[in-house]
């Protein structure tokens, strides 16, 4: 299977995850408890405990697509290049994707226990916070993966 | 779905532990195999020579997964009153200074 068709896949499935640990996190941090007409209070309003199953579904396969399917491609055709150029900031940072989507990995079973029904109330600033480090590290890894693949555009 | 009295415990151990054994088998190289990128070949342990594309970063995951699980399961076994005065946020305080430990390491390629 082409590496342009997976990569567009492993996009989509980013994008998906993206919008969802995003609304977890703004309805987390920002909740709005009345009904709202405006854009930005209905994405406060939302029930953040609905997104926990599709974030944990898209973050592993996210995950498994862009690190079994087409980093070895990346460490293939892309990062030799990179060194050879010397662009060591974008190697660096897609470095760091790496490494913090695999920590993410390892929450991933207690962000799934925290967020179950009926949620705890002594619980709250563990969810509020196991969902803002998921968020960091998904806009890391969306933004670095989008950097990386338009590298020629942006001229780094 | 009924869950063990025991999987917060386990749960945020292995957050904890996961982070902490792959930062170390990160910085020092503690894969449990070795992938050859260029010619899809597996090898035991660490293999520097003789292959042309070596990827560690699989074999650091499974070794973090591993010794996470162990760590784990250990860890919920410890008594009633143990687990209850368990911080829930050590599941995302480790994993933060971990993401931290990370930029740390990798400092090099933003300093010049």
């Amino acid at each position: 299977m082409s590496t342009t068709f997976l990569l567009i896949v492993h996009g989509l499935l980013a994008v998906g995850l993206l919008g969802a640990v995003t609304h977890q996190a703004v309805s987390v941090w920002l909740p709005m408890h009345e009904p709202a007409n405006s854009f930005v209070g209905r994405i406060r309003g939302v029930s953040a405990a609905s997104y926990v199953n599709a974030i944990i579904i898209l973050y592993v396969s996210t995950a498994i697509l862009g690190g079994v399917f087409i980093y070895p491609e990346y460490r293939l055709s892309v990062r030799i290049v990179l060194e050879q150029m010397r662009l060591r900031v974008p190697v660096g940072i897609f470095d760091l994707k790496e490494h913090f989507v695999t920590v993410g990995l390892g929450i991933l079973p207690a962000y799934w226990y925290f967020w179950r029904q009926p949620l705890a109330d002594d619980h709250f600033r563990t969810r509020a916070l196991l969902t803002a480090t998921l968020a960091f590290i998904v806009w890391w890894s969306f933004l670095v993966g989008h950097i990386l693949n338009n590298m020629r555009g942006f001229g780094l | 779905m009924i869950l063990p009295r025991s999987f917060p415990v386990f749960a945020i151990t292995f957050a904890c532990a996961f982070a902490v054994l792959y930062f170390a088998a990160a910085a020092y190289n503690l894969a449990l195999f070795t992938y050859d990128a260029a010619t899809s070949e597996f090898f035991f342990l660490v293999r520097r020579t003789g292959l042309d594309l070596p990827m560690y970063w699989y074999g650091w995951i499974v070794t973090s997964a591993i010794g996470a699980s162990v760590a784990g399961v250990i860890a919920s076994f410890i008594p009633d009153q143990w687990a209850q005065r368990l911080w829930s946020g050590w599941s995302w305080a480790i994993p933060m200074v971990v993401i931290l430990a990370f930029c740390y390491l990798l400092r090099g390629y933003f300093i010049r």
